[in-house]
């Protein structure tokens, strides 16, 4: 929690002359004067970072080298604070209205277009340009980041979900990783054979963005942009193709549970890790997490992108964090010098690398590509080939929080509702939170 | 507890009304007493509230907050509220079953074993009191998760139980799935969760009942029931009073065991209860004016609910 001093100082810029000083003359009660000129020496300069939680397993070590490394290049110092997932969002907004947010934050993708739309981040888009950056980055978090043209984040790291199998059993019965629906289809149906012990496929109600690579493969779209309004397209027949193949998966097929219908992707990947599963829909970064929670899958499990309805890659939603500038930061070129410096080069590929990620740089990207691990190389083919973020305006963010599709899924998947009617209820939430966000 | 003791005091004669003490220059000072925890109080408790209320007439969102700027919609947010369908269907009818059932349950079981508790020695006592604390003093999380965890599809306890009783089928069975069996889950937790405070104010209120009233019933030949209904209960009405009007509020704002639940989190849009369904309308979308309007309406609704419920247990003379 943040105390009133804190909240004080911050207000007044996050570049400080030292904590000590900061909290004596807030104590003092006299925010409005007392600190010197800031601009100064760079010496006893100190930039606040949040970044999330848990995405590096163990990122002490990183970010001390990171702030020696940045104080010998700006002689300034960094004071980093790790913040819950969980808990970010409230977080932030509750920073925001209070004026004590950080310089530099690590900000989720869709979260971007909100607190930027809001007003609370800097419009990185010149500075970008002037570094040289904007052709080098990974699309589909530049995507994410921009809104109205302008671009307020500087892609950090991303990850995409594809499918991870259980080699042994897809070994056992001389199976081939899917590349089309139908093959999909095949390849559930016959470990539904062979091995009734195993669920093939669980297909999880509360996980939007697997639902996403089928609406998207299927050709159809979750919102398109018309001028300044936003209509859904959740309801449009490829979409509901796409949907319904989804679906089926567990309706017709029989390849999931019906307790899967309240799962979250969590959920699914525990039914993995206890050996129930014989193949996830899962993102790049869950491997490692599986191995860590079933050693004994270890050599057992291997990855395959999403497939499209016949050959080629599905489109995946590409999440991930970009790097933001809060305008309440006094120093702006100084945090910019910080955003630059873990967005590029060495810093954002060894941040990639210890949490299992892929960084936001294209060149970096390219580099992970080229990977021979067999857990690696399938996330990264379908995140530089098919890679896409989700529709960027504040309205989505609503639509996510509504739990708009994952209700949809939900009713579909516990027989409450048909494809049509769960397509339709969902369209018109979406319509009618697009029309009150206009 | 306190207004267990309240139970010998005569009712009706509350020593503020008597009127040698309504002279003038005396009827400063409880003002004067009272006025340091009224300043505290309109602080901490009344300047909110008025804020809750000015905000539930603005169009207040992420930019409002960044920006500073008001967007004054009058009415709007709860012609937005009332005008929802889902409210009138779905969350409305949730709420006040699941409040009523939640606390005649919690109620009644926390009454029973207080009558229990009564009749046991005083050191066997303290022991299951101490044990039933503990699912008191248990955090509704902790405790929310850990009722998910026995009815987890599949292989939790209570449903291999439920399976070996021949009673569902734990392969394909999901508790969370229909509207009824998430809302025995819900009510299960809260109950236990709820009934150790019922259970201790009831067991204080018994303890101060007279000896001889209930020897002298007795021997007038009153069964248990009859006991319970002639005495007990009109002695401990304050109590049952505090007890249900509280568990009411509890059980009508019931948040965290709701939301915790898988598809309580507005996936599942049949089990929405007003706080869930508030926070997903409201907070998880940044609409804060209308979380605002629910706010107000929710403690209207409460307070009318509380003030029925006291006129329904006591005599107009009596509150």
């Amino acid at each position: 929690m943040w105390s009133m001093p804190g909240s004080r100082t911050a207000r007044r810029g996050g570049v400080r002359r030292s904590a000590v000083a900061v909290a004596a003359v807030a104590a003092l009660g006299l925010a409005g004067c007392g600190q010197g000129d800031d601009a100064g020496a760079g010496a006893d300069r100190t930039l606040t970072v949040w970044i999330m939680e848990g995405t590096n397993p163990d990122a002490q070590p990183f970010f001390s080298e990171l702030s020696t490394a940045f104080r010998q290049r700006t002689g300034a110092m960094l004071d980093v604070q790790f913040v819950q997932w969980a808990s970010a969002h409230d977080k932030f907004v509750t920073a925001i209205a209070g004026g004590t947010t950080p310089d530099v934050a690590e900000i989720g993708t869709t979260w971007v277009g909100e607190f930027g739309d809001a007003g609370a981040l800097v419009d990185l888009t010149p500075r970008v340009q002037e570094a040289g950056l904007s052709d080098g980055l990974v699309d589909g978090l530049v995507e994410a980041g921009t809104l109205g043209g302008s671009l307020y984040g500087m892609p950090w790291y991303a990850g995409v979900r594809s499918i991870v199998y259980r080699t042994d059993v897809f070994t056992e019965l001389g199976l081939q990783p899917p590349t089309t629906w139908d093959e999909l289809v095949a390849v559930g149906q016959r470990i539904k054979e062979a091995r009734p012990d195993l669920l093939p496929l669980p297909i999880a109600g509360d996980n939007e963005f697997v639902v996403y690579p089928f609406v998207w493969g299927a050709g159809g779209q979750l919102a398109t942009q018309n001028g300044d309004t936003w209509t859904s397209g959740i309801d449009s027949p490829q979409a509901r193709a796409g949907i319904r193949f989804y679906a089926d998966l567990a309706l017709e097929h029989g390849f999931s549970t019906p307790a899967a219908a309240t799962w979250r992707e969590t959920d699914v990947r525990d039914s993995f890790t206890k050996g129930q599963s014989a193949m996830i829909f899962a993102g790049s970064w869950t491997p490692k997490a599986i191995l860590e929670a079933a050693p004994d899958l270890q050599g057992k499990i291997g990855a395959c992108p999403i497939p499209g309805p016949t050959g080629g890659l599905a489109p995946s939603v590409l999440g991930g964090s970009l790097l933001s500038i809060f305008n309440t930061s006094e120093d702006q070129d100084l945090a910019w010098q910080l955003v630059q410096m873990m967005g590029t080069g060495e810093f954002a590929a060894k941040w990639a690398q210890e949490s299992s990620y892929f960084p936001g740089t294209t060149a970096l990207l390219n580099e992970a590509a080229q990977s021979p691990d067999p857990l690696v190389a399938p996330f990264a083919r379908q995140m530089v080939d098919s890679g896409r973020s989700v529709p960027v305006t504040p309205a989505f963010g609503q639509i996510q929080g509504k739990k708009t599709i994952a209700a949809m899924m939900h009713s579909i998947l516990t027989g409450e509702a048909t494809v049509e009617q769960a397509t339709s209820t969902a369209a018109a939430e979406m319509n009618e939170i697009f029309a009150s966000g206009a | 507890m306190t207004l267990a003791e309240r139970t010998d005091v005569e009712p009706g004669v509350a020593p503020s009304t008597h009127p040698a003490r309504r002279r003038g220059s005396r009827t400063a000072r409880p003002w004067l007493l009272l006025a340091p925890a009224l300043l505290v109080m309109g602080g901490l408790l009344l300047y909110p509230l008025f804020r809750v209320l000015v905000l539930s007439l603005q169009d207040f969102g992420l930019r409002e907050l960044v920006s500073g700027r008001t967007h004054w919609v009058g009415l709007g947010n709860y012609a937005e509220l009332l005008g929802s369908a889902d409210l009138w269907t779905t969350v409305l009818p949730n709420t006040v079953v699941f409040a009523v059932v939640a606390v005649a349950l919690t109620v009644v079981f926390g009454t029973i074993v207080a009558l229990l508790l009564a009749r046991l020695t005083p050191v066997v006592r303290g022991v299951v009191t101490t044990a039933i604390m503990v699912a008191w003093a248990m955090p509704a999380v902790t405790g929310t998760y850990v009722w998910v965890f026995a009815f987890a599809p599949g292989d939790g306890v209570a449903v291999q139980a439920l399976d070996a009783l021949g009673l569902v089928d734990a392969a394909t069975a999901d508790p969370f799935a229909g509207r009824l069996s998430f809302y025995a889950v819900a009510a299960l937790n809260v109950v236990h969760h709820g009934f150790p405070f019922v259970a201790l104010t009831v067991l204080a209120g018994l303890l101060t009942i007279p000896r001889e009233l209930t020897e002298a019933s007795i021997v007038d030949g009153a069964g248990p029931w009859r006991r319970f209904r002639s005495l007990t209960f009109p002695m401990l009405r304050p109590v049952f009073a505090v007890v249900t009007v509280l568990s009411t509020i509890w059980d009508f704002k019931v948040f965290t065991q709701i939301y915790l639940m898988p598809g309580g989190d507005g996936v599942n849009r049949g089990v929405l209860t007003l706080g869930t369904w508030s926070y997903v309308e409201s907070f998880a979308q940044n609409r804060y004016g209308l979380g605002a309007a629910i706010a107000v309406l929710l403690t209207a609704l409460l307070l009318v609910v509380t003030v029925a419920y006291l006129r329904l247990l006591f005599r107009e003379e009596e509150l």
